[in-house]
């Protein structure tokens, strides 16, 4: 709880420095202050409290997502130092709304009534409109900003219409009450109920952008200047996958048998839908949205296996997710620089010539998003396909593992980019701060399939 | 407080359920099919406000004050929401010199 309160005092303290002249302290005061914000939540972890009347309780995997959350956004400040020097416009409000979002997350980890799960979606989306449409005068960026402005507000309409019928059926926001009411009424449940879960489905789903709510998030991901797509594809992810996890995973646990099977079917479409779309990308930023929305697919089956462990395996593959997917970002955004603005996958050409350390780590990250062994990936997914299949879900298992197979292919074609030499194009120029954040994704990506330090 | 209560106690409960489903549904169809922005977050504010209806319903007929509290919440936060969006609004009239939803929309793929 200290964490969210320093976060919201630090997203103040930026806005301020941002009317004075000191552009160069921001990013190192943000990553001190994201530094101790995660810190704080490690330290507040015994005994864990409950907050402001059970509105709020922290648990052992909700601290392990506050503080992976706090160290990714401290990952992308520090690419944030020089993806923000070139920029001429006011930056402290890039920062402040950066972790603004990064508190309503915080708030996701941990909520105990559908109130603060409603707030948590809210305060970590509100700042992300403003930052997708951040390039004020560029036409894509406004386009995403618009986009998921309006497709945002539209679920969370129906998200809000979800929680006012249960809310109706089971009397109360407080969610060991609605997990009770769903245990008692599991056989016949009320229709209101059923469609109140239906539409709070829906509402969560597009913020996981899972198939058939997913339209959005190619558009926005392309259009959204790199850092924030960036963020909506970690942070974001890690927030609402914690949410979704904490609703059906903790406490709704007997779902209506309608609800349980609308959401397989999600994730089978989700798996399916994006693999396929992704294969035919050839565009970074969107082939990265696509396999953004294939790997909301595993992350579903992982919370619908129902298994006491799936936490667990959740946080550690958002994790590896995450740190995978910031270093490629990076990379991306120096070959683009390179590349004067290119954003065909063409522009990794001939990097394992001119920076062979470079197109390894790069190569690293690739695979532990393919789940290729050894790398996290790889655990990640395996965990996810034992715990569905512990818990008879076998088909479902042996379709994924199909589309995972299906899904090594669009990362071999960035990969065969980056082995493929270049004769003429600019050579791209790495700097200390962005060569420390790739390789801190790298060795990571590696590192924690090697030896995952007992969080599997 | 408690006459208000007793007073949203004398329709029935389904009414409210019903009425907050037709304003709903109206505020969804503008909303999709709507081409002026203006009009779509005119329609997005219907769409919070049938579930406030709900709310304050429920909350009434469950004597728990829970739901109009929550409310509270929803107001404020769609006040911020529709800050942001006019602000979109503005900077999409900026660059494309219009309010319509379909010059907007030109990313494929």
């Amino acid at each position: 709880m200290s964490a969210i309160i320093l976060l919201s005092i630090l997203g103040v303290v930026l806005l301020y420095m941002g009317l004075g002249n000191n552009k160069r302290l921001l990013a190192p005061v943000g990553i001190l202050g994201l530094a101790g914000a995660g810190a704080l939540s490690f330290l507040d972890r015994r005994p864990l409290p409950a907050w402001g009347h059970g509105a709020m309780a922290f648990d052992d995997l909700s601290v392990a997502f506050c503080v992976a959350m706090a160290g990714i956004t401290l990952l992308l400040f520090v690419f944030g130092s020089d993806y923000y020097s070139r920029t001429q416009e006011n930056v402290a409000e890039h920062y402040a709304l950066l972790v603004f979002s990064l508190t309503g997350a915080f708030l996701l980890t941990s909520y105990q009534n559908l109130l603060m799960l409603f707030l948590g979606i809210e305060v970590l989306s509100i700042p992300l409109y403003i930052l997708a449409g951040g390039k004020k005068r560029s036409y894509r960026s406004s386009e995403a900003g618009f986009k998921y402005f309006l497709l945002g507000s539209f679920a969370t309409a129906f998200f809000l219409m979800g929680i006012a019928l249960v809310y109706g059926m089971a009397g109360s926001f407080d969610l060991k009450i609605i997990g009770d009411y769903a245990t008692a009424n599991a056989e016949h449940p009320a229709a209101l109920f059923l469609v109140g879960m239906f539409f709070i489905a829906v509402g969560l789903g597009f913020k996981v952008a899972a198939v058939p709510f997913h339209f959005w998030s190619p558009d926005v991901y392309e259009g959204a200047p790199t850092i924030i797509t960036a963020f909506m594809s970690t942070v974001v992810k890690m927030g609402s996958f914690a949410a979704v996890y904490r609703l059906i995973g903790v406490h709704i646990t007997a779902l209506p048998l309608a609800v349980e099977r609308t959401l397989w079917a999600i994730t089978i479409l989700t798996l399916l839908i994006g693999n396929l779309i992704a294969l035919r990308q050839s565009h970074f930023k969107r082939l990265m949205a696509y396999s953004s929305i294939a790997h909301t697919g595993f992350l579903l089956m992982a919370v619908l296996s129902g298994d006491a462990l799936a936490g667990r395996a959740l946080f550690y593959y958002t994790l590896t997710y995450a740190l995978a997917t910031v270093g490629l970002f990076v990379v991306f955004t120096l070959a683009k620089r390179a590349a004067n603005g290119d954003e065909h996958i063409r522009i990794f050409r001939g990097m394992f010539k001119s920076k062979p350390w470079l197109a390894a780590a790069t190569l690293i990250m690739l695979l532990s998003l393919a789940g290729i062994p050894p790398t996290a990936g790889f655990l990640a997914k395996y965990q996810v396909f034992v715990l569905a299949v512990q818990n008879g879900y076998v088909w479902a298992t042996l379709f994924a593992a199909v589309m995972a197979v299906l899904g090594i292919y669009y990362y071999l074609k960035v990969i065969r980019e980056t082995f493929t030499p270049n004769e003429e194009g600019a050579v791209l120029q790495l700097n200390a701060t962005n060569t420390a954040v790739i390789a801190v994704c790298g060795i990571g990506a590696l590192l924690l399939g090697v030896w995952p330090m007992g969080l599997i | 407080m408690n006459d208000i209560v007793t007073a949203i106690r004398t329709v029935p409960l389904e009414h409210y359920v019903m009425l907050s489903f037709v304003l709903f549904s109206i505020g969804m169809a503008g909303a999709m099919f709507r081409r002026n922005t203006i009009i779509v977050l005119m329609c997005l504010e219907l769409m919070f406000n049938s579930v406030n209806l709900l709310l304050t319903a429920f909350s009434a007929h469950h004597g728990d004050p829970g739901g109009q509290v929550f409310v509270f919440f929803i107001m404020l936060v769609a006040a911020a929401e529709v800050t942001v969006g006019l602000a979109i609004v503005v900077m999409m009239k900026r660059n494309v010199d219009s309010v319509d939803i379909n010059q907007l929309n030109r990313m494929r793929g």
